[in-house]
């Protein structure tokens, strides 16, 4: 497409529409941050575009401590290290199964995880919730690990599915000769072949779980457990008038978000337009 | 023998068996609630039969208000999300200084959590300390600034904008991701045949995006459906239930007033919209595969 000549006018035009939009894109994060580093007086005084006077740095560290920024980030961050490898695993041994081991219900099975995809999270709420009370699992890391994994389930299976079938089948044959079991053949040779799918996987999860809000609110009733989103609610709840600490709050929130997209923003890219391709 | 046939069952028991705890059962019982008066705690529920359709249906105006939002929501999210999606696709679709910057800075909201931005935009909104406002007041404009999320003419116009702030990333990806797989040379021969640039968009770009326009509407119309978490976070339905929306009565009904038949009605009402976009997308990306 090269090759069309653009007009220099048009392309100044689309460059300070760009910019223009740009930097109405970043005003929220602008202000947000200003507020964020301010002090409270400060912030009632000075005007509202004006740099703090002095970095508060403080807020960020009070927001820490006593907002129970620390535990909230914590306890996500655990959440997050265990259900998104725990569920790959289990939605790569289905899709395995989907794929490769001449499962005669394989299509039927598949379209039967698919229709998950429908249901939404409302859908299941109520009768969960009675489970969970009923196995007294509410509040507990194995009720939030089975709930979280369980509405991964389909989009996983779809993804590793659709990426499993475009393995040669030459390689299980391979396998074979070779003597490998299913086990081996799947953790050392899918497993392997399927990093790219993975990692889109793992970065989505990753996001999914950090940002999950209604499951949170619902199934994390122990304020010791809250994650991020749920506990910045709380945080407000707590300091409804501290706007500069409830800004850091959210500032702090979004850094390990920022940093995943920063070193992965390939793999989103692609992901996000093959993923919904399926 | 007998081990061919299981393996395939052993390697997918897992799944099988949290996807039917945690979504299949679940969403069957609801079903089966929804035809119950039931407050969630008494032994005895009420068979009421449809009741609780028909109560929401002629009855609960909030539950009117909250489709009504929710319609309004997937117009305006085909329409604005959507089209400056398509908009900054198209212009960031050619080799130019800053494109992976731009693309980033309008991506990025996208990864945030719905809450993040509710929050966010909720200070922006603030109605003495907000942006906006200030703004306005410095414009010289203090006529028009409004207490934008506690005025409920102006409150889910306000939600929206902080969606459409998030929002606009994704169909942009996606449209941008479509607008490569089009190969240069029908451009070429439009030149060669005298085409205009608008008849080269509107004859070629478009069609050969068809594919890409129909997996960007069903997932906008789908998560507009499901909008939950930046309307909970930033009005919490008010003021006076004007930003209600499927979902989130839902909840309000079922976890807040206890009144399980209702909430369950609603998400079956959710499910069913739900079925109306996704199937015939189903159908459609399944006879292209095949073909």
């Amino acid at each position: 497409m090269e090759e069309i000549r653009v007009h220099p006018a048009w392309s100044a035009l689309r460059y300070t529409f760009l910019i223009l939009l740009a930097a109405l894109f970043l005003i929220p994060v602008i202000f947000i941050a200003f507020t964020a580093l301010k002090s409270k007086p400060e912030l009632l005084t000075s005007p509202f575009y004006a740099l703090p006077k002095q970095f508060q740095w403080g807020n960020f560290a009070k927001a820490w401590d006593q907002g129970n920024l620390s535990m909230y980030m914590r306890n996500t961050v655990f959440i997050c290290l265990v259900k998104v490898p725990l569920g790959i695993i289990i939605e790569a041994l289905a899709a395995y199964a989907l794929t490769r081991l001449n499962f005669k219900w394989s299509n039927a099975m598949f379209a039967f995880f698919l229709v998950g995809m429908m249901i939404p999270m409302q859908a299941t709420l109520v009768p969960l919730n009675i489970f969970l009370n009923k196995t007294h699992l509410v509040s507990t890391y194995p009720g939030i690990f089975l709930v979280y994994v369980g509405f991964g389930i389909p989009f996983g299976i779809l993804i590793l599915r659709g990426f499993f079938r475009t393995i040669p089948k030459e390689i299980d044959e391979a396998a074979l000769i070779d003597g490998c079991g299913d086990m081996s053949k799947f953790f050392r040779i899918i497993l392997p072949l399927s990093i790219p799918a993975i990692a889109t996987l793992v970065i989505f999860d990753f996001m999914a779980t950090w940002n999950e809000f209604l499951l949170a609110q619902i199934f994390i009733t122990k304020d010791t457990m809250k994650t991020i989103t749920t506990g910045l609610m709380s945080f407000r709840g707590e300091h409804s008038t501290d706007y500069t600490l409830l800004n850091a709050g959210v500032l702090i929130s979004i850094i390990p978000t920022l940093l995943v997209y920063l070193l992965f923003q390939k793999y989103f890219v692609s992901g996000l337009a093959g993923s919904v391709k399926g | 023998m007998a081990n061919r046939v299981l393996k395939p069952w052993l390697f997918i028991m897992p799944a099988l068996l949290i996807y039917l705890t945690v979504i299949f059962f679940p969403a069957i019982y609801t079903f089966y609630l929804s035809f119950f008066s039931w407050n969630g705690v008494a032994p005895h529920k009420d068979f009421v039969g449809i009741q609780n359709y028909i109560d929401l249906i002629m009855n609960d105006s909030v539950f009117l208000r909250a489709l009504k939002n929710n319609l309004q929501w997937t117009v305006g999210s085909l329409v604005f999300i959507m089209g400056t999606g398509l908009i900054l696709a198209l212009m960031l679709n050619k080799k130019m200084k800053g494109r992976v910057l731009f693309r980033g800075v309008f991506y990025f909201p996208y990864v945030l959590s719905g809450i993040v931005v509710a929050l966010g935009w909720a200070w922006m909104y603030n109605p003495t300390q907000g942006f906006i406002n200030k703004v306005l007041e410095s414009l010289g404009l203090d006529s028009w600034t409004h207490a934008w999320l506690a005025e409920p003419k102006t409150a889910l116009y306000a939600v929206f904008v902080a969606a459409l702030w998030q929002g606009v990333g994704q169909p942009m990806v996606l449209f941008l991701a479509g607008l490569q797989t089009i190969p240069a040379d029908p451009y070429e021969a439009a030149i060669i045949d005298g085409a205009k640039q608008y008849q080269s968009f509107w004859y070629i770009t478009l069609p050969l995006l068809r594919e890409t326009f129909i997996i960007v509407i069903a997932t906008t119309m789908i998560a507009s459906m499901k909008v939950y978490d930046i309307i909970y976070g930033m009005t919490g339905g008010g003021p006076a239930e004007s930003t209600q929306v499927l979902s989130s009565w839902m909840y309000y009904q079922t976890f807040r007033f206890a009144n399980i038949g209702s909430g369950s009605a609603i998400s079956l009402f959710l499910v069913l919209i739900t079925m109306i976009v996704i199937i015939p997308y189903v159908f459609y990306t399944t006879r292209k595969s095949h073909l």
